[in-house]
């Protein structure tokens, strides 16, 4: 076997008695199972067609530290930059992969709402997620996932009960500090939505400093019945970072899910995102939307499930590609066989800035039910001459009428944020780069 | 002094001669009306005037407050008072009027070395002229021309020149593909907007909107060239008995 790959199993076997959910025994044996299978698939390599446009060298042939736990005194100011908002937002902050509780602010969660370090949960009352963790199916594709399931550190674990309405968005911020040491971290979640609970979560990553740092995460996310989840990723790292991450959810009847994806930063990123409608007329929407210059490289795949009827999903994927930059998006949507009357749409759309840029897009569809209604599209353009012209007539200079135009093509994802301050947040982060971009 | 001159004026269009040896001059304030059928090059004029790409002149001048105005880029022109109505205004999805005219109009007062305007100033001055345009307060807040109809996009030119206060407006075919009462709506629109400082050039194929707006002078463009020069009576002819007659003087 690889050495690289072996290098993690010795650090797991040093490593093992000290992490959390050691004393479960069923959480220890999933950790146990998740390093063999990481041994026995390693990671994915361009051979796999899932990995085909993305090679993780960067990643499998450097020396990685993990469980670092050199934890800087940080300061609550510190973490303005990345801050939704400094009041009207529950917070939980992980720094480097562990819960900090000085820089949280878990104040005045209304009754029936639980939010947690994982690593605590574990280990002082691990039957309260041992129904709900469990690995993934063994695959090569899935290295990183195995590779998470054995030594993920810390996370969120979010407990709505049922039909509670969380009043204020829930924010994680997983914050890395980057220091001489390379790096990785993995974020562990586990957000179970009770029935007819619903909630605004923001998910974020981000790097305090420049240099190299990688981020291997995992989430789960399960709705009960009639439950009602926001869920946005924020992937912002700094630009030498690779990010692995994979989002689990599980849908059951008429709860839905909206999926809101922002991608701005990383070297190297590839995010997950898997759907299970597992019941009646559960419906979700997955957005995402990535901004991409130099030589970042992002990679998107998404696959929708449609296992029981009435269910839908819709889904619109922007991108948006200057310098060298290079996206992927890769959607698959399946229907099992007797599964009636599901509606699914997917469109992928995106913009190049540059002859350099590149995108791959590539929709999946494994539909083998006859009444089902599915659409999906991809367009790749360029900024509408036209446009720019009528607005450089209009006294505008080119690259005021650029920024334009490129904030007009990611308007509709934008607007669409249902939460006031995420939304406000989140134009100012895009804007933020667009301006990093102009200058 | 003339706002605009343009002597002996030829450009090319893909290396095609559209215009040849066109020669105008426009006084401040005034109004000029220049008709002519399809092909004879009114387009070709409106463009090479606010820069648009594609569009070279090959042999004259064309003078801008007697300054030589094709050095300048589309912008200079918009900021120096230059303000074209367009024939076809372009959709641009996800930016909405407000945000254009905000940019334009900030782009404007910068030039003339004047502050930007305060957000609640400049909302009461967009106010006022939406008002006086008839349209709807939600109007600001749509994509820029997205699924505006014909008559429409044409309020939403006029609206743009009433915003940017321009010194020369150049309207092409603002009358094309509308009905008579938004004609009539358009008509009162420009009418709104002479002013003894401000010169415009109506460039159209019908005598109606000009029966609206009283042109001071009607020039008739025929082959790149312009074949005659008159008043309103001019217009009523050609109604009357269409370009054959002037086709001799073009040849």
């Amino acid at each position: 076997m690889n050495t690289t790959e072996n290098t993690y199993r010795d650090r797991f076997t040093e490593l093992e008695m000290s992490l959390p959910g050691f004393a479960s025994l069923p959480l220890r044996h999933l950790r146990q199972e998740g390093m063999q299978r990481f041994i026995d698939n390693g990671f994915p390599t361009q051979r796999l067609e899932n990995w085909k446009y993305t090679s993780v060298k960067t990643i499998s042939q450097r020396a990685y530290q993990v469980h670092d736990h050199g934890c800087p005194g940080l300061d609550p100011s510190d973490l303005l930059p990345y801050l939704i908002a400094p009041v009207g937002v529950y917070r939980l902050v992980f720094v480097n992969g562990w819960f900090s509780r000085t820089l949280s602010d878990l104040h005045d969660f209304p009754e029936g709402v639980r939010v947690q370090s994982m690593a605590k949960v574990v280990d002082a009352t691990p039957r309260t997620v041992e129904p709900y963790l469990e690995n993934h199916q063994p695959g090569a594709d899935q290295g990183f996932t195995h590779l998470n399931e054995a030594l993920w550190s810390d996370g969120a674990f979010v407990l709505l009960s049922p039909g509670i309405r969380l009043d204020k968005p829930l924010h994680l911020l997983f914050l890395t500090t980057s220091s001489e040491k390379l790096k990785m971290t993995l974020p562990r979640n586990l957000i179970v939505a009770g029935a007819g609970s619903h909630a605004w979560m923001v998910e974020s990553f981000v790097t305090l400093g420049h240099a190299a740092h990688c981020t291997n995460s995992h989430s789960t996310i399960i709705l009960h019945d009639q439950a009602h989840v926001h869920h946005l990723l924020f992937l912002g790292e700094n630009h030498s970072a690779q990010h692995v991450g994979t989002v689990e959810t599980r849908l059951m009847g008429s709860s839905r899910l909206d999926s809101r994806l922002f991608s701005f930063g990383g070297e190297r990123t590839r995010q997950e995102i898997h759907v299970h409608l597992a019941g009646e007329q559960a419906q979700c929407s997955l957005d995402g939307l990535f901004v991409g210059n130099e030589n970042q490289h992002m990679d998107f795949h998404t696959s929708i499930h449609h296992m029981h009827a009435n269910t839908r999903s819709q889904q619109l994927y922007k991108g948006i590609l200057d310098g060298h930059a290079h996206g992927v998006f890769n959607g698959i949507i399946t229907v099992l066989p007797h599964v009636l009357h599901t509606q699914s749409n997917q469109l992928s759309s995106n913009l190049l800035l540059s002859d350099t840029a590149e995108i791959d897009t590539k929709p999946q569809l494994e539909i083998n039910s006859a009444a089902v209604q599915c659409s999906h599209g991809a367009t790749v353009g360029s900024l509408d001459p036209e446009a720019l012209f009528y607005l450089q007539s209009r006294g505008l200079d080119a690259s005021t009428a650029r920024s334009l135009l490129i904030q007009g093509f990611a308007a509709e994802l934008l607007q669409r944020i249902t939460s006031i301050p995420v939304q406000a947040w989140i134009e100012r982060q895009f804007n933020k780069g667009d301006n990093h971009h102009e200058s | 002094m003339n706002i605009l001159e343009i002597k002996n004026l030829h450009v090319s269009v893909l290396n095609k001669p559209i215009l040849r040896g066109l020669d105008l001059s426009l006084k401040e304030g005034e109004v000029h009306a220049i008709m002519g059928p399809n092909g004879s090059g009114k387009s070709t004029l409106a463009n090479i005037l606010v820069g648009r790409g594609d569009y070279h002149m090959t042999a004259g001048a064309i003078l801008y407050h007697g300054e030589d105005l094709l050095v300048r880029t589309p912008e200079e022109r918009a900021r120096a008072g230059i303000f074209l109505a367009f024939q076809n205004p372009v959709e641009i999805p996800g930016v909405n009027n407000v945000q254009l005219l905000k940019e334009a109009f900030n782009a404007h007062r910068k030039y003339g070395q004047l502050p930007e305007m305060d957000a609640m100033s400049f909302r009461t001055y967009l106010q006022d002229r939406t008002k006086q345009l008839g349209l709807s307060d939600d109007w600001l807040f749509r994509p820029i021309n997205v699924g505006f109809s014909g008559g429409e996009k044409k309020r939403n030119e006029l609206l743009q020149m009433l915003v940017l206060e321009p010194q020369l407006a150049i309207l092409d075919e603002i009358d094309s593909g509308l009905d008579i009462d938004a004609l009539t709506d358009v008509a009162n629109g420009v009418n709104a907007l002479r002013h003894h400082r401000r010169s415009m050039l109506l460039i159209t194929h019908y005598p109606r909107l000009l029966e609206q707006v009283h042109p001071d002078k009607v020039h008739v463009l025929i082959g790149g060239r312009l074949v005659a020069t008159g008043g309103m009576e001019l217009a009523v002819r050609l109604e009357e008995q269409g370009y054959g007659w002037l086709s001799e003087v073009a040849a």
